[in-house]
């Protein structure tokens, strides 16, 4: 049951008789006449469960890009219907235009579009359609929810592609592919070829020279062919904000970079997710398949309050991979993340594996450090180069593990995990 | 899911539990909701609380006088109470009898002026002096035996008719000569008299001194009843007073001291019926506050993340920092950070150590190796001045590194 604004037009016209008459008691009279008259055109409204209703939800939106569903309303009664509907979601989920006005012939039905600008990564939730049906004098009517589930899968933004083209730019370069020649670049024996003036005197092949009457040159080529294993760490230290975001979607826009490029490069790309279990992974797929899938197995990834268990890591990554392969762990370099495994985990793996390390630094640490008005700043200075001191010696010791470690702020994350990709590809390290 | 959303059946509403389920469901909640209606049913019906008063006239006890007003009432004589003499607001004096049942100690001598010079007859159940006083000046108040039997003895009719009555605690005695418009009757062994009338300018002074001859328990003894309802039965309408301490107001007749009933503010500049509009308007307010209140739908709700800064476990180490005034432990570690940035900056490795980076340092900027030692690895600053002069130095070493 609800009331419209013309019970309450209706019951501000008693003022009228009030004025005429002059009595309370023909005041109360109204009121309660009107009541009763929005009681009885409430009784009259026709029935909500001779609606029927129907919600249709694209499957997936990119965080920032917005996309529109709908409701459908189909009346199975015999009456008109007069009303409204509501399509009710989650706050985060953006909706706007939820609310429309009904009005419905027997066995007619329309769609309403609902249109959604997500506000945050992961699964967004559908609450209930509200119906409310009006009674034939439009002063009260029947007010009825209905339960329809339903879930828009909202990706992560991938604000990081538009790193993309100049990282591929640079993949053709090493690759050879470009006008430009890259000399020496890649590791990996292409083919023989004569010798041009303007080559490299150091890629000459003395033995092919010396079968043949010219000059022949090896050319290279970047190898092709190579796993990368990412695994995002989705434990406690994840979840700490740096800005706006946590950390965790820093490395999200990281893993979706580096995967995008190295499959371009012809790489393979495993991803896992993972603090003490699994929360999400990403295999098998290759070609035009990887990024969507990828993107849909991150976007439900929530950082968890839990201590990464990295031996499990360690045993996931063995398990997961015969070759040698670039391992990047995504995660946070902290005096806590070295005494939770993570250098024993690196020194496990960089045995049979290429080992990256990588961890989002905080800008306002880093204008911590900058502070000198007064001796509060500088108090705060001491306490933030003390923690840099110590990630510093974390960092150290990870290389002295032969790990590569890159440390970034949180927009700056990803292409700088890209960047290291394509030195360890030119350098022919993978 | 768009796929299968072309298969999707329709969803329908389905009808809310009914009450009855509902109440099959959870009974203890409209039993509950049962017994509250009753109890306020019960409260409101019998809001009046019992009237135990000594001669109220709605006490049917024996100690009340409810035979008294209804007898009253059946010979056409309006009866009606007040607790609050201002509530008297005596339209007709003339026509009224006004009986007071108060003994003086409720009564306040502002009060007792207020009721002698009321315009019309007055009858005393119980004596007051002040009343007696104002009444006549010879006229005192005295204890007399209770219970004894009494004799008219005089002339006035009503106690004629009434012949016999019995005596309280109370009495009327004469100082001197008995005034001469006052009819005294009913004299007991000791000279006291039970029953006295003085006419006065204003109108007639009845005293009865035994106030329970007008209770239900006493009234149909003796002459009881003829006494007090002709005495009370002269005009058409009684107004029955029973004081308390709670009354501190004075009597009110006619249009003096009339508190208004409405108080109208201006009513020249408002036109007649603004009020009842603004009531009426009221209430409408209160049916949009109905219509407003209705949400559309439940509201649904978001599970929000925890919100860390990652930022805050160093906003902790600097407070404590601050707290200690570690000058020595947070000078200590920006010198680490600027020793690592320059070692860095000039490509000194960690091996090279102290002497390395000391070396390094003199040779780029060309100062004094000492000067840099002292700066880099001297002794901690004593305070915050001296820490404060310290970091600049360091700064302004890291500066000419970074531009040599």
């Amino acid at each position: 049951m609800y009331i419209t604004g013309w019970t309450v037009l209706l019951a501000a016209l008693g003022a009228v008789p009030a004025i005429i008459t002059q009595d309370r008691g023909v005041t109360w009279l109204w009121m309660i006449a009107v009541v009763a008259l929005a009681v009885i055109d409430a009784g009259l409204a026709p029935k909500p469960s001779t609606l029927g209703v129907r919600r249709t939800v694209p499957g997936s939106v990119r965080l920032t890009e917005s996309t529109s569903g709908s409701v459908t309303v189909v009346n199975n009664g015999q009456r008109r219907v007069r009303g409204a509907v509501r399509d009710a979601w989650q706050p985060s989920a953006g909706a706007s235009n939820t609310r429309h006005r009904l009005n419905l012939a027997s066995g007619v039905r329309a769609t309403f579009d609902t249109h959604f600008r997500p506000t945050r990564r992961g699964d967004r939730h559908a609450d209930r359609i509200t119906l409310r049906l009006q009674g034939p004098l439009r002063l009260g009517g029947r007010q009825q929810s209905v339960v329809v589930s339903d879930t828009l899968r909202v990706l992560p933004e991938f604000a990081s592609r538009r790193h993309l083209p100049s990282r591929l730019q640079r993949l053709r370069e090493i690759d050879g592919q470009s006008a430009v020649q890259l000399k020496g670049a890649g590791s990996e024996f292409d083919s023989l070829r004569e010798y041009v003036i303007g080559d490299d005197v150091r890629s000459i092949d003395w033995r092919a020279t010396a079968r043949r009457a010219d000059v022949v040159v090896r050319t290279y080529r970047p190898e092709r062919d190579r796993r990368v294993f990412i695994a995002l760490d989705t434990s406690r230290l994840s979840a700490a904000r740096v800005g706006d975001a946590p950390r965790l979607d820093a490395s999200i826009e990281a893993t979706l970079l580096l995967t995008a490029l190295a499959t371009r490069a012809g790489d393979r790309v495993q991803v896992t997710a993972y603090d003490r279990v699994e929360r999400a992974r990403a295999l098998g797929t290759t070609g035009a398949g990887v990024m969507p899938q990828l993107a849909s197995a991150l976007a439900g990834v929530e950082p968890e309050l839990l201590e990464p268990d990295w031996p499990g890591v360690v045993r996931l990554v063995q398990s997961r991979l015969s070759q040698r392969s670039l391992v990047v762990l995504l995660t946070t370099i902290d005096t806590s993340t070295a005494d939770s495994g993570l250098l024993e985990a690196v020194a496990a793996l960089s045995q049979s594996h290429v080992v990256m390390v990588a961890s989002v630094n905080d800008p306002e640490v880093e204008q911590m450090l900058k502070g000198r008005e007064d001796s509060h700043e500088l108090y705060a200075a001491g306490a933030a180069a003390r923690g840099a001191l110590e990630r510093d010696t974390v960092s150290t010791r990870l290389r002295q593990l032969t790990a590569e470690v890159v440390t970034a702020s949180p927009d700056d994350l990803a292409p700088a995990v890209a960047d290291r990709y394509l030195a360890l590809k030119a350098a022919g390290r993978l | 899911m768009s796929i299968d959303a072309g298969q999707r059946d329709y969803v329908s509403a389905t009808a809310g539990p009914t009450i009855t389920a509902r109440a099959r469901r959870s009974p203890l909640l409209f039993v509950g909701l049962a017994i509250f209606a009753i109890i306020i049913t019960i409260l409101v019906t019998q809001s009046r609380p019992a009237d135990n008063q000594d001669l109220s006239i709605d006490n049917t006890a024996p100690n009340g006088a409810h035979a008294v007003a209804q007898i009253l009432r059946d010979q056409g004589v309006g009866v009606r109470q007040v607790n609050l003499l201002s509530d008297a607001r005596i339209e007709d004096p003339k026509h009224t009898t006004l009986v007071i049942v108060a003994s003086s100690t409720f009564l306040s001598s502002a009060q007792s002026d207020s009721i002698a010079g009321y315009p019309g007859d007055i009858v005393y159940l119980g004596l007051t002096p002040d009343a007696l006083e104002a009444a006549g000046p010879d006229l005192y108040y005295e204890y007399a035996e209770p219970g004894a039997t009494v004799v008219a003895q005089c002339a006035d009719p009503d106690a004629v008719a009434a012949e016999e009555t019995r005596t309280g605690e109370d009495s009327i005695s004469i100082g001197g000569l008995a005034p001469h418009d006052a009819e005294l009757c009913f004299p007991d062994a000791e000279g006291g008299y039970a029953y006295a009338r003085v006419e006065t300018d204003l109108g007639a002074r009845i005293f009865l001194a035994n106030p329970h001859i007008a209770t239900n328990d006493k009234l149909d003894e003796l002459g009881n009843a003829a006494l007090t309802l002709r005495a009370m039965g002269r005009h058409e309408s009684v107004t029955w007073y029973v004081g308390s301490y709670a009354d501190t107001t004075t009597l009110t007749w006619g249009d003096d001291g009339l508190a208004p009933d409405k108080i109208t503010t201006n009513p020249n500049f408002l036109p007649p019926g603004t009020a009842d509009a603004l009531f009426a308007l009221g209430l409408a307010a209160l049916i949009a506050a109905f219509w407003r209140a209705r949400r559309f739908g439940p509201l649904v709700t978001e599970p929000l993340p925890v919100v860390v800064r990652s930022s805050e476990a160093t906003r902790g180490r600097a407070r404590l920092y601050r707290r200690a005034r570690a000058t020595g432990r947070s000078t200590a570690a920006i010198r680490g950070l600027v020793a690592l940035r320059i070692g860095q900056r000039l490509g000194v490795p960690r091996a090279a150590g102290k002497a390395g980076l000391l070396e390094a340092i003199t040779r780029t900027t060309g100062r004094n190796s000492g000067d840099v030692d002292a700066l880099l690895y001297g002794p901690p600053p004593a305070n915050e001045t001296a820490m404060m002069q310290l970091v600049e130095r360091l700064d302004q070493l890291e500066s000419e590194v970074h531009q040599p």
